[in-house]
């Protein structure tokens, strides 16, 4: 044990004295929650103020007296008058238009005598605010015509609506937020140790084996398993800060920037406790180990930092794609998706955020987390002990 | 004391020809015996990829031989690794230091692990520094050394623990004189001080001023094991590195 600490001394000095380590650790997951959210959150805002400040070409075909003006309350709309039906998808693609409402020349019979008319509107699907914007109008304009319908037909509105619908929300704001936005949060932080796993196993194996100290540190009389095993204890370190700098990160980004919903940011609060953030980090701590070891294993035989890099960072996708599916809203924690690593730290946060976590589940992936832990330094131990491939 | 009977490493290499497997296995060092006494420098020559670093490495216990038995202070090196590691020092071009420690650091790592009592460790220290001359870039990162002050720290590194056995291979590569002198000085020490050493080096005339004993390895196997003085005695050639040319090529 002394000679393990020794050793994990000796490689978080070295680690924390590269630049290049303390960037990628430390400062990156610290800022990069808060840099997101306060990004995410500005750009949201100016493409919502430019895009409302954007005038709308309409090309308008027979379009009644009524319509017509509800078009102009709005002064960034501007308005072509055609008086036939022409080739309107050039004139849109080579914007002089963004859009074109055309109306029967029927319109105003069929509106008198009450009967459904058509109105065919030209539009490109990827422009969505011009879109957007034709759509809210029309649907005014139909609200408008209806409302004139029943005034006319003298029916009361009460007959025409057979039911309300009110619901009454039965779930708790933290376990609805919790199961939609909870599958992000692992996804972010896994990254982040992920990344800060591959930098360090690389550095603490590979890089030895380039500054040519690897026979160095074989040559003490200590294990194989404790040298391993102290390089292992670090890399996980390097990617558990990193994870909990990320947390840290989200929820002083929380408190301090502005523009996030109250309803969201108290839900968030509310789901980052004292109790959960403990229940998360203690999943946190044999996943990093697991890591650790299934990226030292792949990067032992690798000779230079480009090659420990291109063998271990395929193996990223192994993570992503569960993280994905445990974002998803159909996937559960269940006893089957329990064991099976990254998709079940995903889902078992998700719980934990929403407040629904079942401890029994909860044991379940720790000890299976665990138990993968395990296996990934048995397996880095026995390539650690190759060697073939250690002293290549 | 070291006693090298028929060591032996083979290393296998797989190569795959599209779906075809194949193994090839080679001795690296084959079937090499060899003894070093206390109080006497052998010296073991050979051309490069001759398996020199090899036979040292697994001396030192860093690999494991394939067969054969080596004996090292009175513990065979099959019996624990640790025990032997603890009773050598090891030196070639492939032990470099770690970057971003520096000297006081990297020998109190050292020290440390070898279980040396702290103040014995600090006695011991002081005394390698005062000698190599490392007081001046004690608190210098090793990554901004120049490659002699790396040297002189690597020999304290080797000698901080004050082993029996000492394995040095090329330990004045790249020196400059003054520097090269002060490590030869140490090794007469050690020699001095009835400690067992086996030195490994191209440049002859270190050979010709530090040996006693000589073996000269070649393709995996030792073809020559007597003696410097017999070797000397024996020579046809006018000079040391001419001799040891054209053993290597007679072999």
């Amino acid at each position: 044990m002394r000679d393990l600490f020794i050793i994990i001394k000796k490689e978080l000095t070295e680690l924390l004295r590269d630049k290049k380590t303390i960037i990628n650790s430390i400062v990156l997951p610290t800022l990069l929650v808060p840099i997101l959210m306060f990004g995410a959150i500005k750009v949201a805002q100016m493409i919502a103020e430019n895009e409302q400040q954007k005038s709308v070409k309409i090309g308008l075909v027979n379009a009644p007296e009524d319509f017509r003006k509800l078009v102009v309350s709005d002064t960034l709309n501007e308005i072509t008058s055609y008086t036939e039906s022409i080739d309107f998808k050039t004139l849109i693609d080579d914007e002089t238009i963004q859009t074109a409402i055309i109306f029967p020349i029927d319109w105003k019979t069929r509106m008198d005598s009450m009967t459904t008319s058509e109105i065919q509107i030209y539009r490109n699907g990827t422009k969505d605010n011009v879109n957007g914007r034709v759509s809210i109008m029309m649907e005014k304009y139909n609200a408008l015509l209806k409302k004139k319908r029943i005034a006319q037909l003298q029916i009361s509105t009460e007959r025409l609506t057979p039911f309300r619908e009110n619901y009454i929300e039965v779930g708790e704001q933290k376990e609805l937020i919790g199961k939609r936005v909870g599958g992000f949060i692992p996804y972010l932080f896994i990254i982040t140790m992920w990344g800060g796993c591959l930098l360090a196993g690389i550095d603490l194996v590979t890089g030895e084996k380039e500054r040519k100290t690897i026979e160095t540190t074989l040559s003490l009389p200590i294990s194989k398993f404790t040298v391993l095993f102290g390089k292992a204890v670090v890399a996980s370190l390097l990617g558990f800060i990193p994870a909990v700098l990320n947390l840290i990160g989200l929820i002083v980004g929380l408190k301090f920037i502005d523009g996030i919903p109250d309803t969201f940011k108290m839900a968030i609060n509310e789901m980052l406790n004292f109790q959960s953030i403990t229940l998360i980090l203690l999943l946190l701590i044999p996943f990093s180990l697991f890591l650790a070891g299934l990226i030292i294993a792949l990067v032992a035989s690798a000779t230079t930092f480009k090659e420990a890099q291109s063998k271990a960072t395929p193996i990223i996708m192994l993570i992503i794609i569960p993280l994905i599916l445990a974002m998803m809203p159909g996937i559960e924690l269940t006893w089957a998706t329990v064991f099976v690593p990254v998709l079940n730290i995903g889902l078992g946060v998700k719980e934990i955020m929403a407040g629904t976590i079942d401890m029994t589940q909860y044991a379940a992936i720790l000890i299976s987390l665990i138990l993968f832990s395990i296996g990934a330094i048995y397996i880095s131990y026995k390539k650690f002990s190759d060697e073939n491939a250690i002293l290549k | 004391m070291i006693k090298i009977k028929n060591l032996t490493k083979s290393f296998t290499t797989k190569t795959r020809k599209g779906f075809k497997k194949e193994i090839v296995t080679v001795n690296a060092v084959n079937e090499v015996s060899f003894e070093c006494k206390p109080g006497r420098i052998f010296s073991l020559l050979g051309p490069n990829g001759a398996g020199k670093t090899t036979a040292l490495r697994m001396i030192a216990g860093i690999i494991s031989p394939t067969s054969g038995t080596a004996i090292v202070d009175n513990i065979d090196i099959s019996q624990g690794n640790d025990e032997v590691k603890k009773r050598i020092g090891f030196l070639t071009g492939s032990t470099g230091l770690y970057e971003r420690l520096n000297p006081d650091e990297t020998i109190d790592f050292f020290g440390k692990l070898y279980r040396i009592p702290p103040s014995k460790l600090n006695e011991r220290k002081e005394y390698l520094f005062e000698k190599l001359g490392i007081n001046e870039f004690r608190k210098k990162r090793v990554g901004q050394m120049s490659t002699g002050m790396k040297q002189k720290v690597s020999i304290a590194r080797t000698l901080i623990h004050d082993p029996e056995v000492l394995i040095f291979d090329e330990p004045t590569s790249g020196l400059d004189v003054i520097t090269a002198d002060s490590i030869i000085d140490l090794i007469r020490e050690s020699k001095e001080n009835n400690k067992t050493v086996i030195f490994s080096s191209h440049i002859m005339s270190e050979v010709d001023l530090l040996c006693d004993d000589l073996a000269i390895i070649n393709k995996g196997s030792i073809i020559y094991n007597d003696t410097f003085e017999s070797f000397k005695n024996e020579m046809k050639a006018k000079n040391l590195t001419q001799e040891f040319i054209n053993r290597v090529k007679e072999a």
